[in-house]
This record gives C-alpha cells, sequence and structure tokens, in this order.
C-alpha cells in the first residue's frame, strides 16, 4: 500500500469555471524574453510559521489558452474551501497545480527549488513512471497531465440487486483533455466488453457520463467492470496491472463493483 | 475625474472582494487511539494538523513512520524535540503499524 490519505474515487470533481485567461494576464503584464517559470502561491498558509508555502511552479511554455485563474464556479462566487476568491484552473492537469486563494503570480527566468516542486508530487521519470518499494524511481518529475479513467458511481459495491430486473450501470469517464471515444462495460470478470452509451455535452475536459442497461441473469456475486478509452486509444489497465509509484499517484486501474443478485 | 474614478474602481474593487455570507469551515473529529505516547503525539502532530493524516495513511511500517515524522520536522519544519521522536514513532507503530519494521 503506498503511504499517504487513502482517497479510493474520492477527490475528484467536476464543475464549471469562469476566469480571466492567464495569457491576457501576463500579456497585460507584459513578459520580459528570458521569461521561463511561473510561480503560483495561494493565501493558504500552514498553521506554523516556519513550514515552507505550497507554491506551484510551472514552466511557461506548459501552459496555454485554456489555463485561467478562476472567479467564478457553477456560475457563483468560488466557495471557501474550493479557493475563494480566485484559483488557478489547468484544465488536463492533476488539482494538486491548482492553486487556490491565489494570491501571487511570480514570472522568473531561474527555477527556485521548491519543496512541493522538488520533493511532494513527484511521479518517476521513466517511460511506465513506475518504480518499486525496494528500488524508488533516482529521477523524478512533477505530476501533470491526468490518465483516462472511469468510475462507477451506480450499483455501489456491496448492493442487492433483483434477478432479472432492469438495471442501468451509470458512471462518469474523464481524462486529460482528449477526450474520451469509448466507455466498455464487463459483466463476465473482462472476457468480453460491451459499449456503453456516452452524454458528452460540456467539453473535452469535463466528466463524460455514461451508462448501459443490464439485466442479470444468474444469482448470486457479480462484478461489474468499467474500462475507459480516450480518443488517443489509450485505455485503463486493469488494477493488478497498475505499476506502482511511491504515491499511489495518477491510479487509473480499471473500476470493480461487486454486488449480488437476488 | 469620473474615468479615474471608474478606473480605481475596477483596479481596487477585486482587492476588497469579500465574503458575503458568514463562512462556516466543516470541523472532522478524528478518534485516535489512546495510548503511551499520546500526548507526545498531540502536542506535536495537532498543532499542525488533524488527525485525520496519520489515521487515513493506512497501517504502515515502523519506518514509514519514522520517515514521515523526520519528513515532518526536515521539510515541514516541526520544531520537534529530537527526544519526542521515538515516542512518537513508537506510538504511531503500535496504533498505526502493520507489523513490518520496513
Amino acid at each position: 500500500m503506498a503511504g499517504g490519505i487513502q482517497w479510493d474515487s474520492g477527490a475528484m470533481g467536476c464543475a464549471k469555471w469562469k476566469g480571466v485567461r492567464l495569457s491576457d494576464l501576463l500579456n497585460k503584464a507584459g513578459l520580459k524574453k528570458d521569461a521561463h517559470w511561473i510561480g503560483f502561491n495561494g493565501k493558504d498558509k500552514a498553521a506554523y510559521y516556519e513550514t515552507p508555502n505550497f507554491v506551484r511552479e510551472l514552466e511557461l511554455e506548459e501552459l496555454d489558452d485554456h489555463v485561467i485563474v478562476a472567479y467564478e464556479m457553477n456560475g457563483e462566487d468560488l466557495p471557501y474551501l474550493n479557493g475563494f476568491p480566485l484559483r488557478l484552473v489547468i484544465p488536463g492537469y492533476y488539482s494538486d497545480s491548482w492553486v487556490k486563494m491565489l494570491s501571487n503570480i511570480t514570472v522568473t527566468n531561474k527555477y527556485k527549488s521548491l519543496f512541493f516542486m522538488d520533493v511532494a508530487y513527484r511521479v518517476p521519470d521513466n517511460a511506465t513512471e513506475s518504480e518499486t518499494p525496494e528500488n524508488k524511481a533516482k529521477k523524478t518529475k512533477p505530476i501533470t497531465n491526468m490518465n483516462v479513467k472511469s468510475i462507477i458511481g451506480y450499483p455501489e459495491n456491496g448492493m442487492k440487486l433483483y434477478h432479472n430486473a432492469h438495471l442501468v450501470i451509470r458512471g462518469v469517464a474523464f481524462d486529460d483533455g482528449h477526450g474520451i471515444r469509448q466507455v466498455m462495460i464487463s459483466t463476465d470478470e473482462g472476457k468480453t466488453w460491451n459499449e456503453a452509451l456516452l452524454k458528452q455535452e460540456d467539453g473535452r475536459y469535463a466528466f463524460t457520463e455514461f451508462r448501459f442497461t443490464y439485466k442479470p441473469t444468474k444469482y448470486g456475486k457479480l462484478n461489474i467492470m468499467a474500462k475507459a478509452i480516450n480518443r488517443l486509444g489509450n485505455e485503463q489497465p486493469l488494477s493488478k496491472d497498475i505499476l506502482w509509484n511511491h504515491g499511489g499517484y495518477k491510479y487509473n486501474g480499471i473500476d470493480v463493483v461487486e454486488v449480488e443478485v437476488v | 475625474m469620473k474615468k479615474i474614478l471608474f478606473i480605481s474602481l475596477l483596479a481596487f474593487g477585486s482587492l476588497f472582494a469579500q465574503v458575503q455570507e458568514d463562512i462556516e469551515v466543516p470541523y472532522i473529529s478524528y478518534e485516535i487511539k489512546m495510548g503511551k505516547g499520546f500526548d507526545t503525539v498531540q502536542a506535536n502532530c495537532l498543532m499542525c494538523h488533524s488527525f485525520g493524516y496519520i489515521i487515513n495513511q493506512g497501517p504502515q511500517s515502523r519506518e514509514f513512520w519514522l520517515k514521515k515524522t523526520e519528513k515532518m520536522i526536515t521539510h515541514f519544519k516541526s520544531p520537534m524535540m529530537e527526544e519526542d521522536i521515538d515516542t512518537v514513532v513508537e506510538y504511531l507503530f503500535e496504533h498505526y503499524g502493520n507489523g513490518k519494521e520496513k
């Protein structure tokens, strides 16, 4: 088990963000020719004054016009815990980079050494982004793009479902903005896969909703699996095939829900 | 003059952005196990973070807990005293350990 908070399917969400394009802000401020790094700091201070601030530093070339400084979430001011009044939104990136309560943006030509950039929130810098507990990767890189992933919302683990009754399996899928091409459902331990219906109305960064109708014909335990495939053809691996990293970062194993047909 | 006023309103408006309603920060109390060394854990860990950060790590090895404690000192600048480290690690391993040294 990787150390750290055991999130399970927690800490994910999909909201409508409105804000100012970061590129517009930078153009207004005027960047020097040798500008290279951009650092973001927020108002969320640690309890102890010597604890370093959470500063996220990115290379300017990583940022495109989709990056915004958001002042609205779902049509209202940002809720306090979501980073009121301003929050960095980097569609397609994991949200450890989405600095809340944004207070400072600093552009430099030199890289500053920062704990949250140099030590924490990093993945192995190799082809499979993996390592072993005994042999941890020496070369690492910051977490950036999201892996293709799907989550079954209904039914839930441990539910009892009626035999021969009409069941609609539902959930969401997402990736780093290439877009979801298919979500496949298996009810026979991954031997066969059938395509779910998709609902994509909110752009390629947003959750894709999926639904699949199914009638359980056998009594007893039933495993329902969901696998998303994005437009690049990247698909989720089985959880047993997931390669390890020290933080359990970017986990995107195929979701399995176990129910009982009665 | 009107123009200047308008511009300065635009410029400073955002600086004075305020929350209109009361903010209620949710409080979650985590039940932590009592035992030898608990007072030291409470004094050193709770000053910065909730017990949730301990409990939610999952059962881990003695080495894991030692490294976590060291991380708190090295990276997060915890003012924990040298002699408290053993007590804290012993407590964490006893109550939130997986029985393995490494």
